[in-house]
């Protein structure tokens, strides 16, 4: 089709463009390895030195491919709750399933003291209980009220009431639990242990495989329910197919980084306007690379080149996401269309 | 058997629709769809138009008795088998995602495609000739919130008839539609009818169905009364259908008449046709009955210097050059 061309082409500018990022991330900071001994380093030519290999394989490569899995995951579970909420202003972070991920990560890294963050499984499914919690109730109310706006201001309540019992019981921990809760929830990327990284690994991109085969559903449910059952889908079980990989891809994306916020709600947006389509089989993998490069780019930011600070990676992508959503906002006054 | 199978697509069997069992809407359906037919529903608000269209294709589940299509209750197919055989419009219009109109109705093919949603050739095709079916050609490209109210519903349309189905269900399809834009999209259902489809609408509308449809649905006093619209006019039900509203149906005209109050009787008589017609419009849109001896008298003259009209009443006569003024008069008369 002649239309898709347009998309195929982006697709794989976007591709070019990550693994442009990709290379200059992994190439940056105080320790120079040049690319060169990298590839080096790979053909055997030449090895990296102890400390360049312990700086490559420990602390760069996990937090790019951190940066990789929590851009692709993020802008699908936004994607799909816009679809599903027929809302362009839905994301996890704006849906509060973000705060719930964080109120169940909240529980073991302040429950369990001054260990740190739990580099277990425990983590991971607290955050996905959390999540999918919310999820529940935004499901409960959506079928009671169909108001766009409803939704998106009960999910912004339950956020702020899940906030405030988290600072609730920030007041009572100690403060080592405290320290290490108020810098997870500043949101890094580098923070991942390699343990972690493979529990990420290992849900996230199963999970992302699986979205990819809902597209075409997806595409039904832009109409609303009614249509998609006269279409032939089966929307319960979509709803809770959708609704699940949403909670399990938000919350563990926000377990171990992290609140990532305005990333799920904008990426999705900007994929749109670059592919101008609205097909999921286009939209989906637009919006995994669009999210990739804004990650590493964010990080890359974040990092603060030729300084040793880092900032926050929630304050970065908040910065880049909400002039997207304020554009979203201002420029669409049809707000209602997606 | 077979030939029943043959001539109906859907068939009521005592079908009764409503919510839960204590909000009974209409009960006891017996009512059929023949197989190429436009039939037009027809009812109050909140009588159970939209609840009988939704509850007839799965969408509400029914209360009681059974809906056959093709002579095999309705549950008993799986829902890409419905979606093969009963297409629906919705009459909520809003919150359309921004698609452009042919990606809005190649949406219409997902019963046909495969689990990725991959269209074939024949699929494209199918899209341009639904397309072009609804005259909207011109807009395939352009996004549906830069439509108008009338070409955003006739692209709801063609996404409904790519679906490929015997039969299409919309419900108030005119809803939002001015008098020509209602007109057209109707017109346009009844083309469908030439490729055997049946189609069941509802509508407030009654002159256009009453003009296009084939058989109409009218619910009445919590019964629906089935029939060709003639035999319905034949029975008075228009008349009583908006008694208690002071609205009659004017069967010569094929109109509804009414106004804010009623004023009596008034006679209108004279010469020149027009002048006749327009001046009985004038009185009944005052809330007159025109009839004939009337104590409350038109005469309507016409001369070469244009038309004149008197009025006559128990205060003697007046004369008037403009029904403007004629019906200031007999406004202020009362």
């Amino acid at each position: 089709m002649k239309v898709r061309t347009r998309s195929i082409l982006i697709i794989y500018l976007l591709g070019l463009l990550l693994i442009a990022l990709f290379l200059l991330d992994i190439r940056l900071g105080s320790i120079s390895i040049t690319l060169t001994e990298m590839a080096d380093h790979l053909l055997g030519r030449s090895r990296l030195g102890e400390q360049q290999l312990v700086i490559l394989t420990k602390f760069r490569l996990p937090r790019v491919a951190t940066a990789l899995m929590a851009g692709a995951a993020l802008p699908v579970c936004g994607l799909q709750m816009q679809t599903i909420f027929r809302n362009p202003l839905a994301g996890p972070y704006v849906l509060g399933i973000s705060s719930g991920a964080s109120f169940g990560a909240a529980l073991v890294v302040l429950g369990a003291g001054a260990t740190g963050l739990v580099a277990t499984w425990s983590l991971a499914v607290a955050a996905w209980v959390g999540a999918g919690t919310v999820m529940l109730l935004l499901l409960f109310v959506s079928y009671r009220i169909k108001d766009v706006m409803t939704i998106l201001i009960l999910g912004i309540m339950f956020s702020s009431g899940l906030a405030a019992i988290i600072s609730i019981m920030q007041y009572f921990s100690q403060a080592s639990a405290l320290k290490s809760f108020v810098i997870w929830s500043m949101g890094s990327l580098g923070n991942v242990t390699g343990s972690q990284l493979n529990i990420m690994a290992w849900t996230v991109l199963p999970l992302l495989v699986v979205t990819l085969g809902f597209s075409k559903v997806l595409n039904g449910m832009m109409l609303g329910e009614e249509y998609a059952v006269t279409m032939g889908i089966r929307i319960q079980r979509t709803r809770l197919i959708i609704f699940a990989t949403t909670s399990m891809l938000a919350g563990t994306i926000t377990a171990f980084c992290g609140p990532i916020g305005f990333i799920g709600i904008a990426v999705p947006h900007i994929a749109r306007f670059l592919i101008k389509r609205s097909d999921h089989m286009e939209l989906i993998p637009a919006s995994m690379l669009t999210g990739m490069v804004v990650m590493v780019f964010s990080d890359m930011i974040s990092r603060l080149p030729g300084t040793e600070r880092i900032l926050p990676i929630n304050a970065v992508t908040s910065l880049i996401g909400i002039p997207v959503v304020i554009w979203l906002v201002v420029m669409n006054r049809k707000a209602q269309s997606l | 058997m077979s030939d029943r199978m043959a001539e109906h697509i859907i068939l009521f069997e005592d079908f009764s629709i409503g919510y839960q069992k204590e909000h009974i809407l209409l009960s006891q359906l017996n009512l059929t769809v023949n197989r190429g037919e436009m039939i037009a529903l027809i009812g109050k608000n909140g009588a159970g138009k939209s609840t009988l269209l939704k509850s007839m294709i799965g969408l509400v589940p029914p209360l009681g008795g059974a809906c056959l299509l093709d002579g095999v209750p309705f549950d008993a197919y799986s829902l890409r088998e419905r979606a093969r055989r009963v297409s629906f419009v919705s009459s909520q219009f809003t919150q359309l995602p921004s698609l452009t109109v042919e990606e809005l109705v190649g949406l219409g093919r997902i019963p046909y495609t495969d689990w990725m949603g991959r269209m074939s050739a024949e699929d494209h095709k199918k899209i341009d000739k639904a397309i072009e079916e609804v005259q909207m050609g011109i807009f395939a490209g352009r996004k549906l919130e830069n439509l108008s109210d009338g070409e955003r519903q006739r692209a709801m349309i063609a996404r409904a008839f790519v679906q490929d189905t015997p039969l299409m269900v919309l419900d108030e399809p005119t809803a939002f539609l001015d008098v020509p834009n209602t007109f057209e999209l109707v017109r346009l259902l009844s083309r469908f009818k030439e490729s055997g489809r049946s189609i069941v609408y509802s509508t407030h509308d009654l002159e256009t169905a009453i003009q296009f449809a084939d058989k109409m649905w009218v619910i009445h006093k919590g019964r629906i009364l089935e029939g060709a619209p003639e035999d319905l006019g034949l029975s008075g039900l228009y008349n009583e259908l908006f008694s208690d509203s002071g609205i009659t149906y004017d069967e010569q005209v094929g109109r509804f008449l009414g106004s804010v109050r009623e004023r009596g009787f008034i006679a209108v008589t004279g010469e020149g046709e027009d002048l006749l017609i327009w001046t009985r419009k004038t009185a009944e849109r005052l809330g007159y009955m025109v009839k004939e001896g009337a104590d409350l008298k038109i005469k309507v003259a016409s001369s070469p210097a244009g038309a004149s009209w008197i009025v006559q009443n128990r205060n003697g006569s007046t004369r008037f050059k403009n029904l403007y003024t004629l019906a200031r008069f007999l406004i202020q008369e009362q």
